[in-house]
C-alpha cells in the first residue's frame, strides 16, 4: 500500500507527542476519577440500599467511555490544530490523497483513547473496583468504543475553522455527547424526551455496549443493537469526514489565511 | 529525458466571487529553468503558485507540470514538485530531524534513503549540528533553511519558492540564495520563485512582473534592464517644475515622488557633473547610477505620470 508510509508518518507523530507529553497522559486520568470516586461516591450516596453499592459499578463502563471520548475527540481535533499553525500545509502538499491525512489522524485518535481506557482499566483493577477479567473484556467494546468517538471527532474537525471555537465544541459536543448517553444513569429512567435524544447519540451505543461487560451495569440495548449502530455510524462518519476534509473549500482558506497575513 | 516545459499555463484563472485574483494567465517555463514571478502583495503571486501545486485548483484554464495536468494528476503533480510556503509549514515543537523524518516519510521515502538525503541537504545547509534540536531553537534563516529543506527532500523536478526570504536579514537571505544555487547546480531542478525583493531575482533566467493578476512585463532581466536605460538620474530639486522642464526634453517624462525626480538615461555618454552645474540651484542634489529590477519594475510596472510608489 503505497500511502502506508505516510500514514503512519502522521498517526506515529500523533502519538510521538501524546506520549512525550507524560505529564498530559496521566493528568488525563485525573477527570475520570474525579468522576467515578467523588460524583459517583455522591451521588451513590443518595441512593439506597443494594443501588448504594452497586452504583460505582455502574458508572465504570461510562467512565471508561468518558475517557475514550475525550481522549479520542481532543485527539482528533489536532487536525484542527494543525491547520490552524500552518503544519496541514506540509501534509496537504505530499502526494497522497487527502483523505489518507483524515484517516491517520483518526487511527491516533484511537490508539490514544485505548492507550488511555487502558491506564484507567489498571487503575480501576489496583483500586478493586472491577477484576482483570472484566477489565480485558471492556478493551473490546472500547475499542468499537473509540473508532465510534474518534469518527465523531472526525466529522468536528472536518467542520471547525479554528481552534476558537474550542468552548463551542466542548460545551455543544463533548458534554451533551456524554451526559445524554446513559454513562450515568440508566436509559430507561430517563424522562421520555430525552431517551430519544440518547437514542440518537451513537456514543450511547459505546457505553451500553461496555455495560454488557460489567455485571454491576444494566445495559438498556442489545449487542447486535449496539454493534450494529457504533459499526454504522463510525464507516459513516468516517466517510463524510474525509469527503469533507477533501474539499478544496475546506482547506483553501488555509493558504488564503497565511497569504493574506502578509499583505 | 526531461520534457521541454516543466512548467505550462494556458488562461489560467482564479476567482474569489467577484475578486480576480489571477487573470488568464499564460505561462511557458523550460526545464532547468530558473524562473521569477514578481509582484508587490496581493498581485497573484501566491494564487499562481497554490493553482500550479494543486493546493487550488483554476476558477478556469489549464496548467501542466513536466507536460502532467495539475487538474487531472494531483497526487502525481505532488509528488513532481516541492513547494516551500511564504512562512513556515514545520512544526516548531518537534526537532529538526524529526521534522524532517515526517516529511520524508510523507513523500514514501525509506527510512535509509531519508537519512541519506537529510544528512546530505542538512550538509549543504551547515546545520549538521542542530538536527537533534527543537526548530524553535533556530534562528529565523536556519529554519527557513530546514524548510527549504523539507521541499527539496524528495528530489522534486519543480521547486517552487513563495517569497523564501520574506522577513530574514540580508546574511540569512544571502545564504539562502547561496543553498539554492548549490542545489540547482546539484540537482537540476527547475525553481519558480516569487518575491517581492526584485534584485533577488536578477540570477533567474527570466522574470515576470504581475499585477492585479495580470502579466504585465519580462523577460531576462539583464535584457529588460539594458532595455530600460543606460543610467538612472536621481534629483532632489529645490525648484521640481523648473528641474523637470530642463530635462524631460531630454529624457523623457519622470517619476514625481514629492521633490524627487527619478529620470531614465538612455544614452551613455550624457556628463552628469556637467548637467548639475546647468541646473545650479533648481537641484540640491543629483546621483546618477546603474539601473535594477527595482527601476525595471518601477517604470515599467507604475507608470511614471503616476510615480505611485506602494
Amino acid at each position: 500500500m503505497k500511502n502506508w508510509l505516510a500514514v503512519k508518518a502522521v498517526a506515529g507523530r500523533e502519538l510521538s507527542k501524546v506520549f512525550r507529553q507524560r505529564g498530559r497522559l496521566v493528568s488525563s486520568m485525573v477527570r475520570p476519577l474525579i468522576w467515578l470516586l467523588v460524583i459517583g461516591s455522591g451521588v451513590g450516596s443518595m441512593l439506597q440500599g443494594s443501588q448504594q453499592e452497586g452504583y460505582l459499578g455502574f458508572l465504570v463502563p461510562g467512565i471508561v467511555a468518558m475517557t475514550l471520548l475525550f481522549a479520542a475527540l481532543l485527539s482528533a481535533l489536532t487536525l484542527v490544530y494543525d491547520k490552524e499553525f500552518g503544519v496541514m500545509r506540509m501534509m496537504m502538499i505530499a502526494p497522497i490523497e487527502h483523505y489518507w491525512i483524515v484517516i491517520a489522524k483518526l487511527i491516533a485518535a484511537t490508539i490514544t483513547a485505548m492507550v488511555q481506557a487502558l491506564m484507567l482499566l489498571v487503575i480501576l483493577v489496583l483500586i478493586g473496583l472491577i477484576d482483570w477479567n472484566i477489565a480485558l473484556l471492556l478493551l473490546i467494546p472500547a475499542f468499537a468504543t473509540a473508532i465510534c468517538c474518534a469518527a465523531i471527532g472526525g466529522l468536528i474537525a472536518a467542520w471547525s475553522k479554528t481552534l476558537d471555537n474550542f468552548a463551542v465544541i466542548m460545551n455543544f459536543f463533548i458534554f451533551p455527547l456524554f451526559f445524554l448517553s446513559g454513562a450515568l444513569y440508566p436509559v430507561s429512567q430517563l424522562p421520555e424526551l430525552l431517551k430519544y435524544v440518547v437514542l440518537i447519540n451513537p456514543f450511547s451505543y459505546g457505553v451500553d455496549l461496555m455495560k454488557h461487560a460489567v455485571p454491576a451495569a444494566t445495559s438498556d440495548f442489545s449487542i447486535m443493537t449496539d454493534v450494529a449502530v457504533l459499526t454504522g455510524f463510525s464507516m459513516v462518519a468516517i466517510v463524510v469526514a474525509c469527503w469533507r476534509f477533501s474539499r478544496e473549500s475546506v482547506h483553501e482558506p488555509l493558504f488564503h489565511r497565511v497569504t493574506a497575513k502578509k499583505s | 529525458m526531461a520534457p521541454k516545459f516543466a512548467i505550462r499555463a494556458n488562461g489560467l484563472t482564479k476567482r474569489y466571487g467577484q475578486a480576480v485574483a489571477v487573470n488568464n494567465l499564460d505561462l511557458n517555463i523550460q526545464s532547468g529553468q530558473f524562473y521569477g514571478l514578481l509582484g508587490p502583495n496581493g498581485a497573484g503571486k501566491s494564487t499562481t503558485i497554490h493553482m500550479l501545486t494543486t493546493m487550488t485548483s483554476p476558477t478556469s484554464g489549464e496548467a501542466f507540470i513536466a507536460e502532467k495536468s495539475v487538474l487531472k494528476h494531483p497526487v502525481a503533480i505532488r509528488a513532481t514538485v516541492g513547494l516551500v510556503f511564504q512562512d513556515s509549514a514545520l512544526d516548531r515543537m518537534m526537532t529538526v530531524d524529526e521534522n524532517l523524518q515526517f516529511a520524508a516519510a510523507l513523500y514514501n521515502l525509506k527510512p535509509a534513503q531519508a537519512n541519506e538525503r537529510i544528512d546530505e541537504l542538512l550538509a549543504i545547509f551547515g546545520l549538521q549540528k542542530k538536527r537533534h534540536m527543537k526548530l524553535a531553537a533556530l534562528s529565523g534563516g536556519q529554519r527557513r533553511a530546514v524548510d527549504i529543506a523539507r521541499g527539496v527532500l524528495h528530489k522534486p523536478r519543480v521547486l517552487f519558492l513563495d517569497e523564501p526570504t520574506i522577513g530574514l536579514d540580508l546574511p540569512n537571505r544571502r545564504a539562502i540564495w547561496r543553498f539554492v544555487e548549490q542545489l540547482r547546480k546539484e540537482e537540476g531542478m527547475t525553481v519558480f520563485l516569487t518575491t517581492h525583493y526584485l534584485e533577488e531575482a536578477v540570477s533567474c533566467d527570466r522574470v515576470d512582473f504581475i499585477q492585479k493578476g495580470e502579466l504585465q512585463y519580462g523577460g531576462a532581466p539583464s535584457a529588460l534592464i539594458r532595455d530600460l536605460a543606460a543610467y538612472i538620474l536621481e534629483i532632489d530639486c529645490a525648484d521640481t517644475e523648473a528641474v523637470n522642464r530642463a530635462l524631460s526634453p531630454q529624457f523623457g517624462q519622470p517619476i514625481w515622488e514629492d521633490e524627487h525626480l527619478t529620470y531614465r538615461v538612455k544614452d551613455k555618454n550624457v556628463d552628469f557633473t556637467q548637467l548639475q552645474q546647468s541646473l545650479g540651484d533648481a537641484v540640491i542634489s543629483l546621483q546618477w547610477r546603474k539601473p535594477n529590477l527595482n527601476d525595471v519594475y518601477l517604470w515599467t510596472v507604475c507608470p511614471p505620470e503616476t510615480g505611485v510608489v506602494t
